[in-house]
Parts: structure tokens; C-alpha cells; sequence
């Protein structure tokens, strides 16, 4: 298995720089996740790593040998792709079997007639055939082999693809987006099915996607990126409670992390509308800060109870727990304080309580619970021993 | 009911006459041929064939080598439909997937060739296949015919190509398949009405050809059925019933080859006008 290295690896289309010296290293058996909003250059990457798209600056490196201009088949990769790719004209057994089939052509099986019998051999041949029955079997296709993709329904097609990746048994497995294209319900499922294949195969999985709980929930180590720079590389627990900068902080967690801009006075903070609480934790140094908490680190109180008087502009019931996005108030009149991005506060509470609109209340948290960002930089400056972000 | 009826009969009705009006052509071919030279000329001809003028047909035919000009008329039209479609496919996959400095300059010369008169090249290319050797030789003739018909073909394939999604040649070529395997193993098989209506368009090219053909072929044994024709015509008479009979024999492998890939066709010249 390959431990993939990247060396101020820059790809740039014209003037137009689509991925800007991205530095990391992908170690053996790892699922990387490649996260980050449409166009920020996720998907560039992975098509780089594939030899797919060729590298404008930059090395990259597969067990410390320069891959740079490797031929895709030399790199000893499976890519599964966001439309799948499936040939449309082969049965699924044909499109299990290609690669296999690729592996043992000869130059002179390309002569017409001859390929095609050639063909017809190979994917009778009994390793072939029982690599392919076999791994069809494993992904539950064994009762659709004789069909053709059309007939097919999304997730089949999606486990179509898989197959055909996982039948060359290669070193690593590139996955641009694959569960975009089917509904929430199969999505879900078939989230838990990769993680499973990960676990089974044992093998390296660099996967995209702009999704957050895709890469949440199935990745060892996330990548996020943004305008074709790396945001942060860290365990999903550490991209989600010690997010590096606004943008991470805001890109990961649904509802995002509450970002309040603030300025300190001694341990007194102040927001943009001259409502002001006293910080009881660490505060770090700086006059101009933004105040970081997750929603479900919020308390949702009643008025006065709690440090930070708000007044509730939205409630969504999710069932299991609702979503409370309140508008910070210095007073029962006052007006709203502006905050980053967007003017609500949202908070996250387990239950289904009887809020209502435009109803008073206050909100509190815990001074461990907080995140800290420069307000000039958006970076996070770190007040306690937590582990720091690697960018 | 009634009304759906009367609209049910009046279909048949126009679909019958339609048919009618264009086999006529046919019909009055095999009339023709089986009617005897002396009614043609003076008494006028009967509607409909005479089976007993059968002899007289095969008779005044047999003084010719039909037989011989056909089998050189399949293997033009073969010739010329094989190496466009080789060609072809390999041209419009260029101009469909390579960015290359005169691309565009490439696909405005292959389109030039169309809108130059085969007769105004005739010279130019007769002094050329002198040079070459090529004159009465039926690998000449194939190559001439080629140069029209391999830009349609290349054309009609580049088009057929570009709708097919570049991912999953991408997808080949992770699973090993090279660029050559890529075209005749994916592309090709994904465009196959495209194939047949461009087999089509360079097989009756070859088929009809007659302007090179009465041109570069001296000797009669090489002449296409084409040629053959237009030899019956003689100064004082034209045996009409052998001339029609020799178009019949000429016509029908050329129906038969469009009947056996019509289907094909069909889907291939509306393929794109409806977005799937």
C-alpha cells in the first residue's frame, strides 16, 4: 500500500491557480476525506492523484518515488466516479470484469474480430470469472450480472462502481463524490457500506465531497479545503471542536458553530450592539476577537437566567431535538447584535419544548466550551491545552 | 367512432399511396425489363412486367459482364466504406477529444472538401494518379472516393463523440485500457447508429460513383455497374429492357445493405436532437 506524499503540489489552469502548494501525507489504510465547497479544487486533487489531470508545479509522491508523470495504470489505482462511469453497453459482469480483462490483453487482441473473441475468453476465464462472481457476491449484484446499467437503479449502479474498483484489488481507491447522486435514504446506507468495505479491505480511501456528515462519519482524517487551499488537516473530532479558522468552524457542523464578534475589555466582552457579559474562563490576548461555541454547547434559558439576553426568531423541530436560532438583544427593546455571516444565534436542544416565536430568553455556556478566532486573521488562537490545529 | 375509423382508413389510404409513389420507380424498372425492345421503341409499352420476355432478358444480357462490374461496384463501395469508417473514426476522435494547435484549421479544411465540385479536382487528381500509377486500378478509384466521403464520416462520428461523457473514458483508462482500446472497445460500440449512418453515407458514395470511375477506368473488366450502364447507350439504340435489368441486378444489393441497418440509421441521424 502507497503512503502518498504532496509537495507544494500546485495545479493552475492558465493564469486561473486551482490548488495552490498543498502540502500532506496520506498514510497506508487511512480514509482521508478531501472536504470543502464546490470548486475549491477537492476533486482536482483526486484526479491528480489518479493521473488523470497532469501537475503544474509540485511533487507527488507514492512511497517516496515521484509519481508526477506516472501513467494512470502504472499508479495501481481504483477511481470511482461521481457519475459512476459504468459502460453502458456491457452487461455488469462486463463492466466487473474489464479492468481484469485489460489486465491480460495482449497488443494484438485490439485486431477487430479477434478482440472480441479474445474478450469473450478472458471473461470466461475461470480467474476472472470467479474474481468478478465473487466480489459481486460480496457487494449483493450476484442476481444482476446478466443486466446492463440502465436497468439499473441508482445504488446499484453505485455498487457497480464499487465492484469494478474493488476487483483489481488495487493499493488505493479514489472516490470523487459517489453518493451525490442518490437520494438521503441510500445515501445513508450506503455511507455505512464504504466504511464497512474500509474496514474490510484494509486498503487507502481518499474520498471527496462537499458533504459534512459524509466525511463526519466515515473519515480517519479530514482535509479541508478552501479556493484551492488547505483550511486544516485533523481527526473529524478535531476539525469539528478545534476548527482552525472561521471558515472550517463555519463549513463543518449543521447548524455551523455560532461566531460572535466581540471586543474584550479586560474580562468584560462587548458585542457590536453594546450588549455585554463577563467572560468567568481564559480569555486569549487582543482586544478584537470572535466568540466560537457550537450550538449544542449553548444553554437555552429563560429571560435573565443566562448571560446573553436573546429574543428566539426560529424554531425548527427536528423531532429528537429542535434548533432555537435566537437574535442576541442588549435589552427587551434593544436592537440585535450583527454577527458573522448571518444576525442568529443557534442553539441545540435535545427534547421538543414549547418555544415560540419572538419569545424573551438569555443564553449561557461554558467557558471551556469556547472557540477564539482573531477578528483580523479569522484564525484560532488557542487559550487552553487542547491540541493544535496542523496548518 | 366513426370519425376514428374514416381517420384510420384515410391513414392507410395516403401510407399506401406514398409507398406506391415511390416504388413506382422500381416497378417501372422491372416493367421495362421485362418488355420487349420493338414494343418500347414503337408501340408503346405494357403496364406490367411479361414473365415470358424472362429469356429474352437474360439473353440480351448475357453479352455483358454484369456479373463482373457488380462484384467491382461491392468492392468500391466496400472499399470506400471500410477506410472511411477506419479513417473516419479515428479523425473525428481526434478533432472530439485532443486540444491540438489547428484543430480548428483541420476541421475547416475536412469541411472545404464538401463545397469543392468532384469535377473541377478530376484533372488535378487524374495527372496525380498518373504519377502514382493509380489509373485503372480500383484501389485508386476507392482512394479518390475516400477523400469525399471520409470528412462526412469523420464529421458525423466527431459529432456522435462529443455527447459521450469524457468520465468514462477517464474510467478506461484507470482500468488499463489503452487509447486505441478506448475507441474500438467503448467509443465506437456507444455510437453505433453513428457508425451506420456514416457507413451508409460512404457506401452508396461508393456505390453511385460514376464521374472517376467513367474517368481513371479504361479497361471494362474494371468498370462498376455504374459505368456499365452508361456503356449501353449506344449511338443509334439503347436497349432499354437490358439497361433496365442491369439497373434491377445494380439496385437491389443496395436496398438489401440499407434494409439490414436502417434501424441504425434512424437512431443515428436523430441521435441528439432530443435531450435524453
Amino acid at each position: 500500500m502507497p503512503e502518498l506524499t504532496f509537495k507544494n503540489l500546485s495545479k493552475s489552469f492558465g493564469s486561473h491557480v486551482v490548488i495552490d502548494a498543498f502540502n500532506a501525507t496520506i498514510e497506508d489504510g487511512e480514509f482521508l476525506v478531501l472536504l470543502g465547497p464546490s470548486g475549491c479544487g477537492k476533486s482536482t486533487l483526486l484526479r491528480m492523484i489518479a493521473g488523470l489531470s497532469e501537475i503544474t508545479s509540485g511533487e507527488l509522491l507514492f512511497d517516496g518515488d515521484r509519481a508526477n508523470d506516472w501513467h494512470p495504470r502504472q499508479r495501481g489505482v481504483a477511481f470511482v466516479f461521481q457519475s459512476y462511469a459504468l459502460y453502458p453497453h456491457m452487461t455488469v459482469r462486463a463492466n466487473i470484469a474489464f479492468p481484469l480483462v485489460m489486465d491480460a490483453f495482449k497488443k494484438w487482441y485490439h485486431l477487430p474480430i479477434v478482440n472480441a473473441v479474445a474478450r469473450r475468453r478472458l471473461m470466461k476465464s475461470p480467474d476472472i470469472a470467479a474474481r468478478t462472481e465473487n466480489i459481486a457476491r460480496q457487494l449483493e449484484l450476484d442476481s444482476l450480472l446478466d443486466r446492463r446499467p440502465a436497468s439499473l437503479s441508482g445504488g446499484q449502479r453505485q455498487r457497480v462502481a464499487l465492484a469494478r474498483a474493488l476487483v483489481r484489488n488495487p493499493s488505493l481507491y479514489l472516490l470523487d463524490e459517489p453518493l451525490s447522486n442518490l437520494d438521503a435514504k441510500l445515501r445513508t446506507q450506503m455511507r455505512s457500506e464504504i466504511s464497512a468495505l474500509h474496514h474490510k479491505v484494509g486498503k487507502t480511501f481518499v474520498y471527496v465531497t462537499h458533504d459534512q456528515v459524509e466525511a463526519m462519519t466515515m473519515a480517519t482524517r479530514i482535509i479541508v479545503m478552501n479556493k484551492g487551499e488547505v483550511q486544516q488537516i485533523d481527526t473529524p473530532e478535531g476539525i469539528y471542536n478545534n476548527p482552525a479558522n472561521t471558515f472550517v468552524a463555519r463549513f463543518v457542523g449543521a447548524p455551523p458553530m455560532n461566531l460572535v464578534p466581540v471586543t474584550r475589555k479586560g474580562r468584560r466582552l462587548a458585542t457590536s450592539n453594546a450588549q455585554a457579559w463577563n467572560h468567568d474562563g481564559e480569555l486569549p490576548d487582543g482586544e478584537r476577537l470572535i466568540f466560537g461555541v457550537r450550538p449544542e454547547k449553548l444553554q437555552f434559558l429563560a429571560w435573565g437566567q443566562g448571560r446573553m439576553p436573546a429574543q428566539v426568531a426560529v424554531v425548527e423541530r427536528l423531532g429528537a431535538e429542535t434548533v432555537i436560532g435566537c437574535r442576541l438583544v442588549s435589552d427587551e427593546h434593544g436592537g440585535t447584535t450583527n454577527l458573522v455571516e448571518n444576525d442568529l444565534v443557534f442553539v441545540r436542544i435535545s427534547g421538543n419544548p414549547r418555544t415560540k416565536i419572538n419569545e424573551q430568553c438569555s443564553l449561557d455556556y461554558h467557558a471551556e466550551d469556547v472557540v477564539w478566532f482573531d477578528a483580523h486573521t479569522q484564525t484560532r488562537i488557542p487559550v487552553r491545552a487542547a491540541a493544535p490545529a496542523l496548518v | 367512432m366513426t370519425s376514428t375509423i374514416a381517420l384510420s382508413i384515410f391513414r392507410y389510404v395516403l401510407i399506401v399511396a406514398l409507398v406506391a409513389f415511390a416504388g413506382f420507380p422500381i416497378y417501372w424498372m422491372a416493367s421495362t425489363a421485362l418488355s420487349a425492345n420493338s414494343e418500347l421503341y414503337s408501340t408503346g409499352q405494357v403496364p406490367w412486367p411479361q414473365l415470358q420476355k424472362l429469356p429474352e432478358l437474360i439473353s440480351a444480357m448475357a453479352g455483358v459482364p454484369i456479373g463482373r462490374w457488380l462484384f467491382n461496384t461491392f468492392l468500391i463501395a466496400c472499399g470506400t466504406t471500410v477506410l472511411s469508417l477506419l479513417l473516419g473514426s479515428l479523425a473525428g476522435y481526434a478533432l472530439s477529444r485532443f486540444r491540438f494547435r489547428g484543430r480548428g484549421l483541420v476541421g475547416f479544411l475536412l469541411f472545404m472538401t464538401q463545397v469543392v465540385p468532384e469535377a473541377l479536382i478530376l484533372v488535378p487528381l487524374y495527372a496525380m494518379f498518373i504519377t502514382l500509377g493509380l489509373l485503372n486500378n480500383l484501389m485508386g478509384l476507392v482512394l479518390a472516393n475516400v477523400g469525399f466521403s471520409l470528412p462526412v464520416a469523420a464529421f458525423i462520428l466527431k459529432s456522435a463523440m462529443d455527447s459521450i461523457p469524457y468520465e468514462i473514458e477517464e474510467s478506461a483508462i484507470i482500468d488499463n485500457c489503452p487509447r486505441f482500446g478506448i475507441l474500438s472497445m467503448i467509443v465506437l460500440p456507444l455510437i453505433m447508429p453513428s457508425v451506420a449512418a456514416a457507413a451508409v453515407i460512404a457506401f452508396f458514395a461508393g456505390w453511385n460513383e460514376f464521374l472517376f470511375a467513367s474517368t481513371f477506368l479504361m479497361d471494362r473488366s474494371l468498370w462498376p455497374t455504374s459505368v456499365g450502364l452508361a456503356s449501353f447507350i449506344g449511338q443509334y439504340e439503347t436497349p432499354l429492357s437490358a439497361v433496365m435489368g442491369a439497373a434491377l441486378l445494380f439496385s437491389v444489393p443496395a436496398i438489401v445493405f440499407f434494409l439490414l441497418i436502417q434501424r441504425q440509421i434512424v437512431a443515428g441521424l436523430t441521435a441528439g436532437a432530443v435531450k435524453g
